[in-house]
Parts: structure tokens; sequence; C-alpha cells
């Protein structure tokens, strides 16, 4: 255990990551994109005051703040998460530095945790800079200190399963334009293929079980069971929106991401010990 | 320090070891020599624990290859034919890297970091990006991280690969030295020159098999050459020299000019001495002898020449 945090992995993967140009590019352009959809939420509360002539509330500012800033980022984040776990590996065959690290006294475990805490903690170090943007909403109120918590957490969750999903698509594949697509394919499934099962699903139960909509009740679990690999299930799910309100597993959805990093870890370790054969 | 016993690896297509064994004395440098496709990389990753063998017995230093890996690796140090390096450390920190990953704790870690940097040259540049030395800095650098944990075994497969002349014998040079400290050295090369300036024997291997020397069928076995070349100029008629060669079993004359004789005979420098006396004895005037073993081109074209063809 002691040799997983002393890892020297993680000094020599996050020394290399800082030194790259876009290690200061990204912030700039994620807290200026963030900047951008805030003032735009913002813009949008405030406008709506104006459009409906009803006042509105400090805390529905807040929350709309909130929530804008948490989706933006996570939408963000996915779609930086395979740039940085999924070229991790295959950099290291295709400068054919990876004989260096199998030959040493560095186990694959060590070799695996070392690049998976580098990535984590590039987009951990995004996430935290979005801190200060988020905490705007407390200002206007509306929002709960246990909100933001959880949607870190959440957020963090998802983002270590994409990036272990990448290490093992880095581990798989020989080179770094084919596992970031691949990577990317995976998010792209999760995200988008998802949702769209899950509307047919819903269509499907809907049309079946109309009284049951009227009434207000939400589709049960099986149908929204596609739903719980979908990176913004775990934020729906927290959102008091009348449109969201049935969204009430994110336990479940917690559970899938972790198992499906979890999996993800064991076969790119896998890969690394017999894909030797790759060098 | 290494033994290999009957080891085969097998890829698609068929390439790979069929068979190959072979030992490695602690006092050797030994030269791996062949066509390409030979099995020379496949027999070194085995051994770098890089690949499984699918059967067979390869043992580092004591410790079995398959069996555990880190042993292995601990004793053993790797250096491949195209080696990557990280072009954005700086040298210190590259070797920093390395010596904690091959777990060396302080105060052995600075030692073994500022002995590296001295054996590559380093020393002054050790804030420099690796990305802005030279090819040869490179590989000294690569052989300096190769040697930080002190190994036992040197496997280097094609190290002068690329190298300009002047990185090619400061190399040679750092290998004699390393042979002479007692590292046992396996080192695969197609420059053929450089191996008979350093090795002490030479491995032929073709089709992942071991591959003998007409003539000299022990070899792989460390047994030395059986048959010597002795160029002689001399003075007076060269007829005098057929008298000589008579007493000599199994002598042959391999080119003939005025003044110069070039004969072959079976054993080694015993029985050059005794061609040499009994040419004296003949009544030649000799100006010039020299007796050497057939030179490993020579070698290298005797075993692999029907191949080649």
């Amino acid at each position: 255990m002691m040799r997983l945090i002393t890892n020297p992995m993680i000094n020599k993967e996050l020394r290399q990551r800082l030194r790259e140009r876009r290690a200061w590019l990204l912030p700039t352009l994620y807290l200026l994109i963030l900047s951008g959809t805030v003032s735009f939420a913002y813009y949008m509360t405030t406008d709506a005051e104006m459009r409906s002539q009803r006042e509105v509330q400090g805390a529905d500012i807040g929350l709309a703040i909130f929530f804008t800033v948490v989706f933006t980022q996570i939408i963000a984040l996915l779609l930086m998460a395979p740039v940085f776990s999924a070229g991790s590996i295959t950099i290291e065959k295709e400068q054919r530095t990876l004989t260096g690290l199998l030959t040493s006294l560095l186990s694959v475990t060590q070799i695996w945790w070392g690049k998976f805490v580098a990535a984590l903690l590039y987009l951990l170090l995004l996430l935290l800079s979005a801190l200060p943007i988020l905490a705007l909403s407390f200002a206007f109120g509306g929002v709960e200190p246990l909100q933001l918590v959880r949607a870190t957490a959440s957020t963090v969750l998802v983002l270590a399963a994409i990036c272990s999903v990448g290490l093992w698509c880095s581990a798989t594949f020989r080179r770094s334009i084919h596992s970031t697509a691949a990577c990317y394919g995976i998010v792209l499934v999760l995200s988008v293929v998802t949702a769209v099962i899950f509307g047919i699903l819903m269509s499907h139960w809907s049309s079946r079980h109309f009284m049951l909509m009227r009434r207000g009740d939400g589709p049960p679990a099986y149908v929204q069971a596609p739903l719980f690999l979908n990176p913004l299930y775990p934020l729906l799910s927290m959102m008091d929106d009348a449109d969201f309100r049935e969204f009430i597993y994110p336990t479940s959805s917690w559970l899938l991401f972790a198992a499906m990093g979890c999996l993800a870890a064991a076969f790119a370790m896998r890969r690394l010990k017999r894909g030797s054969d790759q060098l | 320090m290494i033994e290999v016993e009957e080891l085969r690896k097998t890829y698609r297509g068929g390439r790979g070891l069929h068979g190959f064994s072979f030992r490695l004395e602690s006092n050797e440098l030994v030269g791996l020599v062949g066509p390409n496709g030979a099995g020379k990389t496949t027999l070194i990753k085995i051994l770098a624990t890089l690949i499984p063998a699918n059967s067979g017995k390869a043992r580092v230093g004591g410790h079995d290859v398959s069996a555990d890996p880190r042993a292995v690796r601990a004793v053993a140090g790797y250096l491949p034919d195209i080696a990557g390096i990280y072009q954005d450390l700086r040298v210190r920190e590259l070797l920093e890297f390395f010596a904690d990953a091959f777990r060396l704790k302080e105060p052995k870690r600075s030692a073994a970091i500022q002995i590296a940097l001295e054996l590559s040259g380093l020393q002054d540049r050790t804030d420099e990006y690796v990305e802005h030395l030279s090819l040869g800095w490179k590989q000294r650098l690569l052989l300096a991280k190769t040697l930080l944990h002190e190994p036992k075994v040197l496997l280097l497969d094609e190290p002068a690969t690329g190298l300009d002349p002047l990185a090619r014998i400061s190399l040679r040079e750092q290998l004699k030295r390393l042979h002479s400290e007692g590292v046992a050295i396996l080192i695969s090369s197609h420059i053929l020159s450089d191996l008979e300036d350093m090795c002490t024997r030479i491995l032929f291997i073709a089709d992942g098999k071991n591959v003998s020397e007409p003539g000299a069928p022990a070899l792989s076995a460390g047994i030395p050459e059986t048959r010597i070349q002795c160029e002689i100029g001399f003075q007076g008629p060269s007829e005098l020299a057929n008298q000589a060669l008579e007493n000599i079993p199994g002598a042959r004359v391999l080119e003939r000019k005025e003044g110069f004789l070039l004969i072959e005979i079976p054993g080694g420098a015993a029985e050059a001495s005794s061609l040499l006396r009994a040419i004296v004895n003949s009544g030649m005037v000799v100006e010039h002898f020299d007796a050497r073993g057939p030179g490993l081109e020579e070698r290298y074209r005797r075993a692999f020449g029907e191949r080649l063809s």
C-alpha cells in the first residue's frame, strides 16, 4: 500500500504533464468556458424575470448557476478525460519507454496507479480551479453545501471510471490516436446511446402505463437502468426539477461506475502484464 | 549467470526460438550474432522478463525468468535495440526516477546517481533536458541508467545502433570495463568488428537454434578456436615451406604470393609456434609471422554462408 502512495511514477507523470504547454492552456480555456456559461445562466435567469414579470429569488439564481456549472464542468471534463488517460500508456509504447518501466522493479500495479493518479489529479486540478465559480451560487443562496459535496463526489467518481477506461484502451492499443478514439467511443456510448435506449424504453413503458404517468409516477428502475451508466445520471438525480424527479437511483449509478472503473483497471493491468509483445 | 535450456517461443509465421540453449558464466562477455529474424531479440526479451517463453528453461543470476521475474530484474540490466528515453525530463530527474524505480534507498541512491553521472560523463549537464542531448550522449545516459542498480548481468540488444564511430568506441570501452569489473554481458549486434574486439566468446544463432561453425563444432560450448591462420612474410623460395608443412598435419595453404604465405592449421598458439619452428628449420628467412584465428566475419560467413547464398 505504501508503495502505491510513494510511487515514483506519480512524480514523473505529474512532472511531465505539467511541462506540456496544454497544462496551462487547458485550465485557462476551461475557466473561460465556465465563466461564460455562468454569465449565460445568470442572464437567462434574470431575463426570465423580466419576460414573465415574476420575481426571481436569489435562490433561483444560485441554483441555476450551480447546476449550470456542475453540468458544464462534467461535460468538459468528460471530453478531456480521454485525452489525459487514453494516451498515457500508448505514449510509452510509441516512445519505446515502456520496456524501461517493465524491466524495472516497478510492478504493473504501480505503473497503472501512477498513470491513473496523474490523469485524475490533473482533472481534479481543473475541478478545484472551478470551485470559486461554483461558490458564486452560495452568494445567491439556494444551494446546500451537501449538494456541492455530492455533485463533486459524483463527478470525481465518474471521471475516475472514465480515466480507468481510458487507461485500459491505452494498454490495449499500440497508438495513442486509436486508444483515444476508442475511449471517446466509449464515452459517447455511455452518454448518448444510454440516453437513446432509455428514451426507447421510456416511450414503450409510457404507452403501456399511461395512467401511472398521469398520476405523476416515474418509470421503474428497469426502465431507468440504461441511464445508470450515463455519466450525467448521478447529477440529474440531484435536481429538484419536475422533469428529473423520477431519477432516484444515484447509488446504483455510482456502484456501476465504480465497478466499471475496477474492471477496466483489472483488464488494463492484465494487458500490461501480458502485452509486452506490443513493445 | 545465464542458463538457457531448449528455449522455445513461437510467433505467427514460425519465427522465434526453436530449442536454443547456452550458458554464460560470470566472467564472460558473449556476443550473439545471426541474421535478421534469427531470434536474438526474442531471446534477450525472454531473459529480460519482457515476454514469456513457450517452453524450456531460462535462468538469470540463478533466478527463473518465468517463476521469479522480479528477482531477475533486480540482478539484470536490459538495454533494447531502439531504447526510448524521456525527452522531457532533465538528466538528473531521469536518473532519480529510475533510481526510485529500482528502489534504491539513501545514501545508496545518491551515490548511484553520482556514479551514473560520472560514467556517462554528464555530471556537468545534470539540468539539461534529455531532448537536447545528442544520440551518443543519450546512449551513454541509457547505459548509465541501466547500471544504476548495479546489475550482475547485462542484456544488450544492438546497443550500438545509430551511434557514430566515437560513440561506438566509447560504448565498447565501457562494456570492456564492466566486463573487467565482473559483470556478465550478453550482447547482440551486427557490428562484427566491435564484437570481435571485446567479446570473449561468440554465439551463433539462426532460425531460433544454435548454429555451430564448420570446423568448430563446440564453439557454443565455450571451447576455443580449433583452427588458426598464419601470415608469413619471408625471403627465399617458397618451396621450402612445402617441406615444413608436410610435418604439420592438417595444414592448408590458403594464399601463396611471392614472399608471402597464408596458412591455416588446426589448433591454437602452440601449433602456430610449431609451424614457425618448422619453417625456420626448413631454412626460410622469416621476416614476418602473424598467427590469429579466423576473423569473426570469416566465421560468420562459414556459419551462415549457405543461408546467405
